[in-house]
């Protein structure tokens, strides 16, 4: 009897653990889909009054509508394309030589990358928004994406470092010997090889850059505005009233996040979890 | 097909001095084995002919050419790697025809020399396989096609055997040899295992801290070990060995270790006359077991300490002492643990090294 008991409750305890999580983490996010699809009277009143027949898309509809958001998520969508591909180019040929190279002093060089992330965002908006005006880049995609690079960049080299230095460097000189140079080898070998991990990484930097928020509200004012930027001013300007319009914003601007995880899960995971099998 | 020679070459990593002044004649169509245990710098001395690290000091020719300063593919080598290192991103083909793209050679002639080279290593029917769908030994068989179809001057192979199963081991071995003897391409192979360097090599050299200690045909590094560490590194079972004083003169050869007292009559071959502390050695081949009451030259009196029969033959270890030699008998000829015997030592098969700079005395 109490080894039938054991052998039922461990299981069920972990089961609930995991749906207490679950529901935890996936709640609020459940809350503004179920938002974005009723009218505000159903969800304001208490207890909540869902009504399946109150079900719409025309909130969606209404923030389509509306150019300077649908702007604001084109604005987005380009600075954090560019931000991974910025991140990647450059961060791969930064990591390459600290994972194979004898680089006199990479250690502290890897340690003042990460050292200076420590540093909270918000002392550096000064200075910050003074370089970007006397570059006149002000609101523009090229500030969002430079800064936006300066700051992930650290967390890139790293983690393409960690995957870089899994690979034998038998692979590599093989790579040498059939006539890649070192780059070449580190394109057409080395890269290919962890892509689980550059994937993974990729995914890193457009999220990183699509949740952005202090930089966007500073650096951006018109023409460049991210549609984080975007949602806040949303939810604080008085005349829009209609929380489900908001709600839907908030959906939409989760979105495209939403869709690049579930198209390369395999690899976030594979990149993260296992690193690269070799 | 090409002449390597190697001119005091070196390598400095840091404050390492991983290779110092190794110099190398490899003749062309030769199998020559660098042999050493780990951080001997023999891979280092792979690395630098391969282009892969830089060289320190000295130079590297190939046909009297010196490549110093050459790119890796410039040099026309190709090398077979530990670990395989196929590309496993790639499918067999793919791994195969790489070097030939990257050369930018016409598609057909590509397809034309990677067929022949799989057809050769009976790996035609596995060219679309996954790199992870391979058993070892077709992984293997993938990286000597890899090499095989630069049709390169030279091949290097940095212990290619050493992740292997036994039996696969021997099978690769028996391989690697025939493909030697069909392209006669000059090979350089690195390795730690001495039997292997014995079954493939034309020519030997045996390294220890980054310094040749010896180089010469395969059959000369066993008959005539030039060092203590040689004699010893070289050959299974390890060459016995005892450490006393030898006395040449006009008497003959004598060599005392404690109580035991060692004399063989004059020969032409003593050389001078000396009296120096030495190690005496001799091969379990070269060693005779007789009763305990046989009357010969350089007799050892002691008893069986242990057997190791191998099928073939049966090794018997024989102590006296805390001093042991190993003599190889017919395995039908029966022996008595703790059984008292004599070993006969023959004058000419006996080895000396000096008990200091051990090296071989000219005795």
């Amino acid at each position: 009897m109490t080894r039938l008991l054991r052998q039922w409750t461990k299981p069920t305890v972990i089961y609930a653990l995991v749906l207490f999580f679950l529901l935890w983490t996936v709640a609020p996010v459940l809350w503004i889909i179920i938002m974005s699809v009723q009218p505000e009277i159903n969800y304001v009143s208490v207890p909540p009054n869902l009504k399946l027949s109150d079900v719409s898309l025309r909130w969606y509809g209404g923030m389509l509508a509306q150019p300077d958001f649908v702007a604001s998520l084109w604005t987005s969508t380009i600075v954090s394309f560019a931000t991974m591909l910025f991140c990647l180019v450059i961060g791969a040929l930064a990591a390459y030589p600290l994972s194979r190279l004898n680089v006199p002093h990479k250690n502290i060089f890897l340690l003042f990358s990460i050292i200076s992330r420590m540093i909270p965002a918000i002392i550096l908006i000064i200075p910050m928004f003074l370089l970007m005006r006397s570059f006149k880049l002000l609101d523009t995609y090229w500030s969002l994406i430079i800064v936006y690079s300066a700051f992930l960049l650290p967390y890139v080299i790293w983690m393409l470092k960690n995957f870089f230095d899994q690979i034998p460097y038998a692979l590599e000189a093989a790579a040498r010997m059939d006539g890649c140079s070192r780059l070449g080898a580190l394109f057409r070998v080395i890269i290919p090889v962890s892509a689980p991990g550059v994937v993974a990484t990729a995914i890193f930097a457009f999220i990183g850059a699509w949740n952005e928020f202090l930089f966007g509200l500073i650096l951006s004012t018109n023409t460049a505005v991210p549609v984080m930027v975007k949602l806040s001013s949303l939810v604080s300007t008085t005349f829009h009233s209609d929380n489900s319009l908001v709600a839907a914003a908030g959906v939409l601007a989760m979105l495209p996040v939403v869709v690049v995880v579930f198209a390369l899960n395999r690899y976030i995971i594979r990149g993260l979890v296992e690193g690269v099998k070799y | 097909m090409s002449r390597v020679e190697l001119r005091a070459l070196a390598k400095v990593f840091g404050t390492v001095q991983a290779v110092k002044n190794v110099s190398l004649d490899i003749p062309d169509h030769a199998f020559v084995t660098l042999l050493g245990p780990s951080g001997c710098g023999k891979t280092t001395t792979l690395n630098m002919i391969a282009g892969l690290e830089k060289v320190s000091g000295g130079e590297i020719r190939v046909d009297d050419q010196v490549i110093n300063d050459w790119a890796p593919h410039e040099r026309g080598m190709a090398m077979v790697f530990q670990n395989y290192a196929l590309y496993p991103h790639m499918n067999v083909y793919g791994n195969i025809d790489f070097a030939l793209r990257l050369a930018r050679r016409p598609k057909d002639e590509i397809d034309r020399r990677v067929r022949v080279v799989a057809e050769a290593l009976e790996l035609t029917h596995l060219l679309d396989r996954r790199i992870s769908q391979l058993s070892g030994g077709q992984q293997q068989r993938v990286a000597l096609a890899r090499a095989m179809v630069k049709e390169p001057k030279v091949f290097l192979f940095d212990e290619p055997l050493s992740n292997l199963d036994a039996a696969l081991r021997t099978r690769m071995r028996v391989e690697i040899k025939r493909l030697h003897l069909q392209l006669k391409t000059t090979s350089i192979f690195v390795t730690h295992d001495q039997e292997e360097a014995m079954i493939l090599s034309d020519y030997i050299a045996v390294m220890r801290d980054g310094v040749v200690v010896q180089y010469g045909p395969a059959e000369e590094v066993y008959r005539r070990p030039q060092h203590y560490y040689v004699a010893t590194f070289i050959g299974k079972p390890r060459m016995g060995t005892i450490e006393g004083r030898l006395r040449v003169s006009a008497e003959g050869v004598r060599f005392t270790a404690g109580d035991l007292h060692l004399q063989w009559a004059p020969t032409e071959a003593d050389g001078p006359a000396q009296d120096v502390p030495a190690i005496l050695g001799i091969r379990a081949e070269d060693v005779r077991l007789h009763a305990a009451d046989a009357d010969v030259a350089g007799a050892f009196r002691g008893r069986v300490g242990l057997l190791e029969p191998l099928g073939s033959d049966t090794f018997v270890e024989v102590t006296r002492d805390k001093q042991a030699l190993t003599v190889r008998i017919e395995p039908d000829r029966r022996v008595q643990i703790d059984e008292a015997v004599t070993l006969e030592l023959p004058r000419h098969k006996l080895h000396f090294f000096h008990g200091e700079t051990h090296q071989r005395l000219a005795v």
